[in-house]
C-alpha cells in the first residue's frame, strides 16, 4: 500500500511498525474500551447538555432551536437568582462553619495519643458513612416544631420553641447545621492527615525558640497544611453546590431552600423544560469552574499529575 | 528548703498532685480530651433518638413531651418494615448489594488495569486519553444529569439495576489514583518480568494487582459507600418499586408511614444503615489511612 508508505517513512508491514512503537495489545484493548466508555457516558451527554441549552425540548415534541434565549431567560428569571442566592449562602456558611470546626477538631485531635485519636475520629466519621437519606429523615423528625427532640430540649432549658424547617427564615440555617454535622468528620480526618505530615522537628525547634501554641499554629501548622486546606475548600465548594438530596427531602417553605441543583432537577424532570434545565446546569458548571480556578490560583496549589 | 540525701543529690520538694498536673502540661490534654468527648456526645445525640425511637410503639413516638427512651420496648416497628406486604425492604437490600458489589468490582478492575496501562504500557493516543479522562472530573455530575438520563434511556437501561452500574463502570479518580501508585512500583520489576517472557496480563495479575492492594482497598471502601448511599441517580433511573435500592425504598416508606407510623421509618433507617456501618467498622483502620492516601494525592 503506497498510502501507508507515505505516512510511515520507515518501510515495513504495519505489524513491525506496531512492534517498533512498542504498543501493548493489552493497553490498546483497554484504551479502546476507555475511549468508548467516556465517549458514550461523558462526551455524548456533555455535548448534549451544551446542545440542549440552545434548544427547547419537553421530551415529547421535536426540539426547537432558540439560540441563547435560555441563557437570557436565566438572567431575567427571579427563580434563578433566588436559587443562586440560596446556593451561595448555603455554600459559604456551610464551608465557613464546617471547615473552621473541622480545623478546631483536627487541632485538638492532633494533641491526642494514637488510640484516643483513632476512637474520636471514628466516632466523628459515623455520620459521614451513614446514608444521607437516613440522616435527613432523622433530622426532619428531630426538627419537628411540636414534639421534636430539639424543641423538647429547648423547652427543658426554658428557651422559646422554634419553627425550624417550617419557617422560611430558619429553614436554610437548619439545613446548614445538619450538613455541618453530617460532613465535619470527613473534613477533620483530611485536615488531621495534613497535620500529621508536618515534621515534628519544626515544632521542637520552635519550642526551643520560645514560640507559644498560637505562634506555632500560625507560623508552622497553618502554612504547612495550606495545600490540604485548599484541597478541602475546593472539594467542599464543588460538593455543596451540587448537593441535592438534603434540599429535595428536607425543603423549607416556598423557595426558601431551593438551590440551583434542585432547580435543575425540577426543570428537567418535573416541569420537563429540558433546554432551560440544561442551560442552568451549564451555568453551574461555569460558576464551579471559575470558583475552582480562582481558589487554586489564590492558594497557589500545583497539582502534580 | 530543698533536702539533700546521703549521696548529695538535691531532692525537689514534694509537689501536690494538682501542681504536678499543671506543671507537666497534662491538664491541657485532659481538657482537650473532655472537650472532644462532649463533642462526641453531641454528634451521637441524633443517633440515640434514631435507635431508641425504632423500639417505640406508634403512640409512644408521637407523645408530647417526647422522651428519648421508649415507654415500652417493642420490635413491632421492625416486624412492620420486614413485612413484605407493607414494605419491600428485603428486595431493596438485595438490589443495593447487587449494585454496590457490581460497581465496586467493575471499578477495581478498570482502575487497576487502567493505572497499569497508563503508567507502564504503551498504546495509541495514551497521553491524550489520560488528559481527556482527567478533564472529565472538572464537569459536575449535575451538568450531565439530564443528558445522561437520555443516553441511558436510549440504551434501554432505565428502570434496571444495570442503569446504575454501567455508567459508573470506569472511575476517573480511580484510574488517576492507581496510576500514581503504579509509578511508585519500580519499573525494573516490569522489565524483568517482560524479559522472562511474561505477557502484560500476567504481569498485571502477579505484580500489579498484589502491590496496589492498599490503594485498591481504599477505592473499594469509598466506592461501596458511594454507590450504596447514592440517591439522585437511582431516583432518576428507577421507577419500579421492585428495582429500588435502599435509600429510595426508605423515601417510599417515609411517604407511606411518615404520617402515623414514624417508628417504621426509624426501624427502616436503622436497617438501611447497617451495611455501611459494618463496612466502616471492618475497615476502620484502613479508613483513615485510605483518606490520607486518596485525599492527599487528589
Amino acid at each position: 500500500m503506497t498510502g501507508t508508505a507515505k505516512v510511515l517513512p520507515v518501510s515495513g508491514s504495519p505489524r513491525t511498525w506496531w512492534r517498533r512503537r512498542g504498543y501493548s495489545a493489552l493497553g490498546t484493548v483497554y484504551g479502546a474500551f476507555v475511549l468508548l466508555f467516556y465517549l458514550v457516558f461523558f462526551l455524548l451527554p456533555f455535548g448534549t447538555a451544551i446542545w440542549l441549552s440552545f434548544h427547547n425540548w419537553d421530551f415529547l415534541t421535536n426540539p426547537k432551536y432558540v439560540g441563547t434565549r435560555n441563557f437570557v431567560k436565566a438572567v431575567s428569571d427571579n427563580y434563578f437568582w433566588q436559587a443562586l442566592k440560596v446556593t451561595a449562602t448555603f455554600s459559604v456558611f456551610e464551608i465557613a462553619i464546617g471547615v473552621s470546626l473541622a480545623l478546631l477538631l483536627a487541632l485538638m485531635l492532633n494533641q491526642m495519643k494514637g488510640k484516643w485519636q483513632n476512637l474520636f475520629l471514628s466516632l466523628y466519621y459515623v455520620p459521614v458513612v451513614t446514608p444521607g437519606v437516613v440522616s435527613i429523615y432523622l433530622w426532619r423528625w428531630l426538627y419537628r416544631p411540636t414534639g421534636g427532640a430539639f424543641n423538647t430540649f429547648l423547652a427543658s432549658l426554658h428557651l422559646p420553641e422554634q419553627q425550624f424547617l417550617n419557617s422560611p427564615t430558619q429553614a436554610l440555617w437548619c439545613i446548614i447545621a445538619f450538613v455541618v454535622w453530617a460532613n465535619v468528620g470527613g473534613a477533620a480526618v483530611i485536615l488531621l492527615a495534613g497535620m500529621n505530615d508536618v515534621p515534628e522537628h519544626l515544632y521542637e525547634a520552635a519550642k526551643l525558640d520560645g514560640a507559644g501554641f498560637w505562634r506555632q499554629f500560625f507560623k508552622i501548622t497553618m502554612p504547612l497544611i495550606r495545600p490540604v486546606l485548599a484541597y478541602q475548600l475546593v472539594v467542599s465548594v464543588i460538593g455543596t453546590v451540587q448537593m441535592f438530596d438534603v434540599f429535595f427531602l428536607m425543603s423549607g417553605p416556598g423557595f426558601s431552600t431551593r438551590t440551583l441543583a434542585l432547580y435543575t432537577y425540577q426543570l428537567g424532570f418535573q416541569s420537563l423544560n429540558l433546554g432551560y434545565g440544561a442551560a442552568v446546569s451549564i451555568i453551574i458548571f461555569l460558576l464551579l469552574l471559575i470558583a475552582t480556578v480562582v481558589q487554586l490560583q489564590r492558594y497557589q496549589v500545583t497539582w502534580e499529575y | 528548703m530543698a533536702a539533700v540525701n546521703r549521696s548529695g543529690v538535691v531532692l525537689k520538694p514534694r509537689q501536690s498532685r494538682l501542681r504536678r498536673l499543671i506543671v507537666s502540661g497534662r491538664w491541657v490534654d485532659l481538657v482537650i480530651g473532655l472537650l472532644l468527648a462532649i463533642f462526641s456526645v453531641a454528634m451521637f445525640y441524633p443517633f440515640a433518638w434514631l435507635i431508641f425511637s425504632s423500639f417505640k410503639t406508634g403512640e409512644d413516638i408521637v407523645r408530647v413531651p417526647v422522651t428519648l427512651l421508649p415507654q415500652k420496648w417493642t420490635l413491632a416497628a421492625y416486624r412492620m418494615v420486614l413485612d413484605p406486604n407493607r414494605a419491600n425492604l428485603p428486595q431493596a437490600y438485595l438490589n443495593s448489594i447487587l449494585v454496590s458489589t457490581g460497581t465496586v468490582l467493575a471499578v477495581l478492575f478498570t482502575s487497576s488495569l487502567g493505572g497499569f496501562a497508563f503508567a507502564r504500557l504503551n498504546f495509541p493516543l495514551k497521553r491524550y486519553l489520560f488528559y481527556f479522562i482527567l478533564s472529565t472530573t472538572m464537569v459536575p455530575f449535575l451538568t450531565l444529569l439530564i443528558p445522561l438520563y437520555i443516553v441511558v434511556k436510549y440504551l434501554h437501561l432505565l428502570n434496571s439495576l444495570w442503569g446504575l452500574i454501567v455508567p459508573s463502570f470506569f472511575s476517573s479518580f480511580g484510574i488517576f489514583l492507581t496510576r500514581q501508585f503504579v509509578y511508585g512500583i519500580p519499573s525494573e520489576m516490569y522489565d524483568a518480568a517482560k524479559i522472562d517472557g511474561s505477557t502484560d496480563f500476567m504481569i498485571y495479575r502477579s505484580i500489579i494487582l498484589p502491590l496496589t492492594k492498599p490503594v485498591l482497598s481504599a477505592l473499594a471502601i469509598f466506592n461501596f459507600l458511594g454507590s450504596f448511599n447514592a440517591f439522585l441517580w437511582p431516583l432518576v433511573v428507577l421507577n419500579d418499586e421492585n428495582k429500588m435500592t435502599l435509600p429510595l425504598i426508605l423515601r417510599r416508606m417515609a411517604d407511606r408511614f411518615g404520617g402515623t407510623d414514624y417508628e417504621g421509618v426509624m426501624a427502616g433507617s436503622v436497617l438501611v444503615s447497617v451495611p455501611p456501618l459494618i463496612v466502616f467498622l471492618i475497615f476502620q483502620r484502613n479508613f483513615v489511612r485510605g483518606i490520607a492516601l486518596t485525599g492527599m494525592k487528589g
